[in-house]
């Protein structure tokens, strides 16, 4: 009984050090997150032209290339080795799960009424649409996600990028 | 002394033997099962300090600890108490409280890993030996089944230590326990 009870009290001792240092560390490091935050429920928009409806648009291939040409703004959502390996050219990189880190240096050089265009590797991942989450809520109004991704990019026999570092 | 006060007769005296410890509580394999367990959390947290973004997109995806702030102080703070228990298991320091710990969250683990897999073969239509999925634990996709060995043999590991009377090896200048 002896045993359990120290085990117990051992344990709590274990979680508040824990809880402590790993909350004072969140709050220095610039990956750090609020706990409290609140993902914006922002809808998904399937009409590709930004009529001043709030929301992420979804476009494709077609889409992404036109909007381009016209000075949009093209953000990969992967990591760095991924884009190192190769991106769509001129992409900038912001890694969705290191935020905190290229937003502080990304974002001053960014302006959020910019058509802004975010994929990630395929239709199936989940970080464009994450990452767009995030700049919606950073203030980015005219926001796409393009789907198809670097696959589809790929796929289609366009010319990649690789080997820059942002 | 129980024979100096039962008198000089032999055949009355109480002779204590030692009772001999199972041989799970032998003190190198202990030593063993603590020296896996610390070097296995202490990697996985290392992981996983600094990427609470990541980390909690791997919990969301068990869809069982999708509620809110919970999600994310869970995404902070696991990381760096699976530090401290493995610390812990190292040196020997607070150890019982770690060997709790890590009996819990194996435990947790388990269950999570079970009703994960059960969900992706449901969706997926396919059997139990092809679930391979990324657990989020910090070593990258692997099949289920080696998971739930995994867990299920650390889940083992930390009940021995928890339950062993008498620790040896460790830091502390009483080598007693509690």
């Amino acid at each position: 009984m002896n045993r359990l009870k120290s085990a117990v009290l051992q344990a709590i001792t274990l979680l508040l050090v824990g809880l402590i240092v790993s909350f004072a560390h969140n709050s220095y490091s610039v990956n750090g997150i609020n706990p409290f935050r609140e993902v914006a429920e922002v809808p998904v928009l399937t009409e590709p032209e930004f009529d001043g409806t709030d929301g992420i648009r979804i476009i494709d291939l077609g889409g992404l290339e036109k909007a381009f040409a016209e000075g949009a703004l093209l953000i990969d959502a992967r990591t760095k080795t991924e884009y190192k390996e190769g991106h769509i050219p001129g992409a900038f990189l912001i890694d969705y799960y290191e935020l905190g880190r290229y937003l502080k240096e990304l974002l001053p050089t960014l302006d959020p009424a910019r058509r802004t265009i975010v994929y990630c590797y395929g239709p199936d991942c989940e970080d464009a649409e994450l990452l767009a989450r995030e700049l919606y809520m950073l203030g980015f109004t005219d926001l796409h996600v393009y789907r198809g991704g670097y696959e589809d990019w790929v796929d289609s026999g366009r010319t990649i990028e690789g080997g820059l570092d942002q | 002394m129980s024979s100096e006060a039962t008198g000089s007769s032999i055949s009355t005296q109480k002779v204590s033997h030692p009772v001999r410890a199972p041989w799970y509580f032998n003190d190198y394999l202990v030593l063993a099962l603590r020296l896996v367990l610390a070097a296995v959390f202490i990697y996985a947290a290392l992981q996983k300090i600094g990427r609470p973004l990541a980390f909690a997109d791997e919990i969301r995806m068990y869809r069982i600890l999708d509620i809110g702030p919970l999600l994310y102080i869970m995404a902070i703070a696991l990381p760096w108490i699976e530090l401290f228990c493995g610390l812990s298991l190292l040196t020997g320091l607070l150890m019982r409280g770690s060997a709790l710990i890590f009996f819990v969250l194996n435990a947790v683990f388990l269950v999570a890993v079970l009703i994960r897999t059960a969900g992706i073969m449901g969706e997926e239509g396919i059997g139990f030996m092809s679930v391979y999925f990324d657990c989020g634990c910090g070593f990258g996709a692997t099949h289920a089944w080696k998971k739930l060995l995994e867990d299920s043999a650390f889940f083992l590991f930390s009940l021995v230590i928890l339950l062993k009377p008498d620790y040896r090896f460790v830091l502390n200048k009483s080598r007693r326990s509690p």
